[in-house]
């Protein structure tokens, strides 16, 4: 089959590892010029200046460049093939945003600088904003916050400070799914909230029943994703947000999955009055291996005093920064991940209302077409129509061939394509989550559902090994103890328990 | 834009899904919540015509001043190795290496990312980044806190006062004593005296002033009280200065975008963590390991995930998931570039330069306040007002530093200004702040 996701042509140089940096040193060599200096040198005595020189690799510019060129080869990327990682939200980062975030114009600005010199940077935060808001259906917004986790912990920050100006110190729980992402009982426990888990049900959607009985005076808000971690609509929203509203708590949106419905609806309308977004999954901005990031936060207007401040105002026709009378404080040293919101705006200006009205649309469209191809081959967690992404589970293959869900994950990069995510939510056994994306195409989808098909096929012969997979790689399955006991993680760690082993 | 999809291709996925149109994916959702008209927003733009919108902002930004502000975020020079490799789409357009087979290349580049920081600061081991420095810094005191059980935490008020907003934020007042301890002559009290209720001692090197001291002893003195003491570091200063680890710390962090990152108006840059090992599990954020594969191959992989928040979820070691690992690939390239002799240089000329702009501005009467303690930034009085001098610099071409308060600015000088630069600052300055 040719599809345009597939990576199996990827000329990955396998073989011999690549040396380090250290490795590659020689003394004497430097890829560094400096011009000579132009001001009379004179003798600076100071008790903080040392006399040796730091501990660097010294290496030529040449090679550095092929270390570094060949260090990238030996990596899967969006740009190369297809990542049907669910809860990711893995699509093509348009190149035309690179050119944007590197014009000087915005990239060469310092944080430090009056507003009057960065009305420009002031527009972008500005018109995102807005931008923001309606997709989400809220009123104002903070780009404080780096990445998702952070904008989680704003929003929990938020909860916290509103229930303390009215009064409500009592209030200390925060209801979380028991299908949630790490990040939210984490950052719920970092905002000083105690976490309670409200179970889901056999459809894979919030237990209503459940939901009641641990809701009362104590409740501070539920955090919760629409569609869920399960990749279903909680088609009870509307009473869900009832439910926390009567009980005075608030409700915050988890952004992890507003690609699906980005057009089609909006948390506001569904009671959210906290939302926080990550640029890198919704918006298209590069992940760059693990960041940067960025998890903007929108709140309704009752909570707009609350932002991390400061926030971009506009008072006749000029842009300044505004600190909320009650805001949390600062969540990052200046602006957030400037560049990164910068690169979402050119996003959503190239797709304009027509692109961002289907975009929820075509990512359904895309997840529900792969679901009924590999729900052919193994079973789906929930049966129900899935949104933007959806759960299957191999605990019937673990049990009769002993084949979990991380080994079709490693089958799978032999194929050329990215595993989904694997063993989340952590309530479904041996579960397999896959995220196609709206921009992925027809033959992709196919490709990756018959590739499927072949390795589970291959995985349930009798004389093969599990642990022998993937085989077409630079390397097989890293053994991970051996960093977990013995610490390697700086260089020579590693040469030194070779010695002493 | 971006869907590949032609009708072709939608009507055999209709037919798959026995479904006439895109709407018929929506009929479990309740009708109140479906939105009938769609969004309220502008038409799409095609790129030629984003050209021009983009354009038109950005000459909104006063970007071609000559920039002598820092206070932690520095216009040094970005050699294009950086900005070409850090370009390139395998490292852009990657994900987290969860899966190592086929992240070798990302995992191989934070693993030296680490070793250069604990190379360079004299620390055991390093994260793979966190957001910037200031949340480093509450990450760390986090760490001391959960260390020595102890709630109180001892700050230099030299430390970047974005940076003390940030930790006011993360870390709780209610449950913690955050003690701010004032400069004495721009550098921290060498008799001050450490006492057991504290978690953490944390101190900027150089100051945000500019000072710079020999915190050795200050070091000593709050570890025998069983404090763990943090230091925020000015990592480009690394190649003069004496190192962290030298001085005996048990934390180090940093902001990092002099290293690897253009200013980028304050983000994304990256947040450096290094320590003793000591103190490994109860680090927050990624940490990369060597290891071998089953055939022997050398194979680096995510390690001591335990303390991760996707597993430990509520008692996670820190809630950070998505971190800046492309700012920290370019603090590895830029640090690889430099070698020893080129972080010595862009330290040693900083230096040399600030040193002639400051008895520049002494011959010309003014005054710097920490003339004898100061390296490569320093604060200048001026004889009008800090905000208008800056502004009224604005127009001659320079950002003449950053507003510290009323009567002083504070001015950095990298090795990427020259002297002429340095000399039609004075003179601009002698014209707009004529008290």
């Amino acid at each position: 089959m040719v599809s345009g996701g597939n990576a199996s042509s990827l000329p990955l140089v396998g073989g011999k590892p690549e040396p380090t940096i250290k490795e590659l040193s020689s003394p004497g060599r430097r890829a560094s010029n400096f011009p000579k200096l132009d001001v009379p040198e004179v003798k600076i005595n100071h008790e903080s200046l040392k006399k040796e020189k730091a501990r660097l690799p010294e290496v030529s510019e040449h090679d550095l460049v092929m270390h570094y060129s060949r260090l990238a080869h030996r990596n899967f990327a969006v740009d190369l093939g297809f990542y049907p990682l669910g809860s990711c939200t893995m699509k093509y980062n348009p190149r035309f945003a690179d050119s944007i975030a590197s014009d000087s114009r915005f990239a060469n600005m310092h944080p430090s600088m009056p507003e009057e010199f960065t009305q420009g940077c002031l527009k972008v935060m500005y018109e995102i904003g807005n931008y923001l808001c309606e997709i989400t259906g809220m009123d104002y917004a903070s780009f404080q916050p780096p990445a998702g986790a952070s904008g989680e912990l704003t929003g929990l920050l938020i909860i916290k400070k509103y229930l303390e100006i009215n009064n409500l110190q009592n209030k200390t729980e925060i209801i979380v799914p028991d299908s949630a992402h790490g990040t939210n009982p984490a950052s719920a426990r970092m905002a000083g909230f105690t976490v309670v888990e409200v179970e889901t049900d056999d459809r894979g959607m919030v237990n209503i029943d459940k939901l009641k009985e641990i809701v009362n005076d104590n409740t501070a808000g539920l955090m919760l994703t629409n569609p869920n971690t399960g990749g279903l609509f909680e088609e009870e929203i509307l009473t869900i947000s009832q439910i926390i509203h009567n009980a005075g708590g608030l409700l915050y949106y988890d952004g992890a999955n507003l690609n699906a419905i980005v057009g089609t609806s909006r948390p506001g309308d569904m009671g959210f009055d906290i939302v926080h977004s990550n640029l890198h999954k919704t918006f298209a901005t590069p992940h760059g291996g693990g960041g940067p990031g960025s998890g903007p936060v929108a709140v309704k207007e009752f909570l707009k005093e609350y932002l991390p401040g400061p926030i971009v105002e506009n008072k006749d026709r000029k842009y300044n920064w505004y600190k909320p009378k009650n805001s949390i404080g600062r969540m990052h040293g200046y602006h957030g991940n400037f560049l990164v919101t910068l690169r979402a705006l050119v996003y959503m200006k190239l797709l304009g209302k027509e692109g961002l009205d289907n975009l929820g649309a075509y990512a359904v469209l895309n997840a529900r077409y792969l679901s009924s191809k590999v729900s052919k081959i193994i079973p789906l967690a929930y049966d129900e129509p899935c949104m933007h992404e959806f759960v299957t589970s191999v605990k019937d293959l673990k049990k009769s061939h002993k084949i979990k869900a991380y080994d079709v994950g490693k089958a799978l990069l032999d194929k050329g394509f990215h595993s989904p995510t694997i063993y989340f939510p952590l309530i479904v056994p041996e579960a397999l989550m896959f995220e196609p994306t709206e921009t992925q195409s027809k033959e992709t989808l196919d490709d990756l559902a018959e590739s499927l098909k072949l390795i589970i096929a291959d995985l349930q012969q009798e004389d093969i090994v599990l642990e022998d997979y993937p085989k077409n790689l630079p390397v097989g399955r890293p053994n991970e103890l051996i960093p977990a006991k013995f610490l390697t993680v700086n260089w020579g760690d590693f040469e030194l328990l070779e010695i002493t082993e | 834009m971006f869907v590949p999809h032609s009708e072709l291709d939608l009507k055999k996925m209709f037919d798959e899904l026995s479904i006439n149109s895109l709407d018929d994916l929506f009929t479990h959702i309740p009708d109140a919540l479906l939105l009938e008209n769609g969004l309220d927003l502008p038409e799409s733009l095609s790129e030629l015509e984003s050209i021009d919108y983009f354009d038109d902002i950005a000459s909104r930004n006063k970007s071609d001043l000559v920039c002598f502000a820092g206070g932690g975020h520095y216009d040094v020079y970005l050699p294009q190795t950086v900005k070409s490799l850090t370009m390139r789409p395998e490292f852009m357009t990657s994900y987290t290496p969860y899966q190592a087979e086929i992240s070798q290349g990302i995992l191989q580049v934070l693993f030296e990312f680490q070793s250069l920081v604990c190379d360079l600061t004299d620390m055991e081991l390093a994260n793979a980044s966190l957001y910037d420095g200031a949340t480093s810094i509450a990450e760390a005191i986090s760490v001391a806190i959960n260390k020595t059980k102890r709630d109180g935490v001892i700050i230099s008020s030299g430390l970047n006062p974005n940076s003390k907003e940030v930790v006011n934020t993360l870390i709780d007042g209610n449950k913690f004593n955050l003690n701010y301890v004032e400069l004495d002559n721009y550098l921290f009290p060498a008799d001050y005296e450490f006492d057991e209720l504290q978690a953490a001692f944390v101190v900027s090197y150089p100051h945000y002033e500019g000072s710079c001291q020999d915190l050795t002893e200050l070091v000593t003195k709050a570890k025998e009280k069983g404090i763990v003491t943090i230091c925020y570091v000015d990592p480009s200063m690394l190649g003069v200065l004496t190192t962290p680890g030298q001085m005996g710390f048990d934390i180090i962090v940093a902001e990092g975008q002099s290293l690897g990152s253009p200013l980028s108006f304050g983000g994304p840059t990256v947040g450096w963590f290094a320590t003793k090992k000591e103190f490994a599990r109860l680090v927050p954020g990624r940490l990369i390991g060597e290891s071998r594969d089953k055939d022997g191959n050398k194979s680096y992989v995510m390690t001591l995930r335990a303390r991760e928040q996707d597993i430990r979820r509520e008692k996670a070691s820190s809630n950070i998931c998505t971190n800046q690992t492309l700012n920290a690939i370019g603090s590895a390239i830029h640090l690889s570039w430099l070698g020893p002799e080129g972080l010595y240089d862009m330290g040693y000329h900083s230096i040399q330069k600030a040193n002639y702009m400051k008895k520049s501005l002494i011959k010309n009467g003014y005054v710097i306040p920490n003339d004898d303690s100061s390296l490569r930034e320093f604060l200048l009085e001026v004889k009008t007002d800090a905000s208008e001098v800056i502004n009224k610099m604005g127009d001659k071409g320079f950002l003449a530093g950053i507003y510290y308060d009323d009567k002083h600015v504070l001015v950095a000088v990298t090795e990427k200004r020259k002297k002429t630069e340095i000399d039609d600052y004075i003179l601009a300055l002698q014209e707009v702040d004529n008290g």
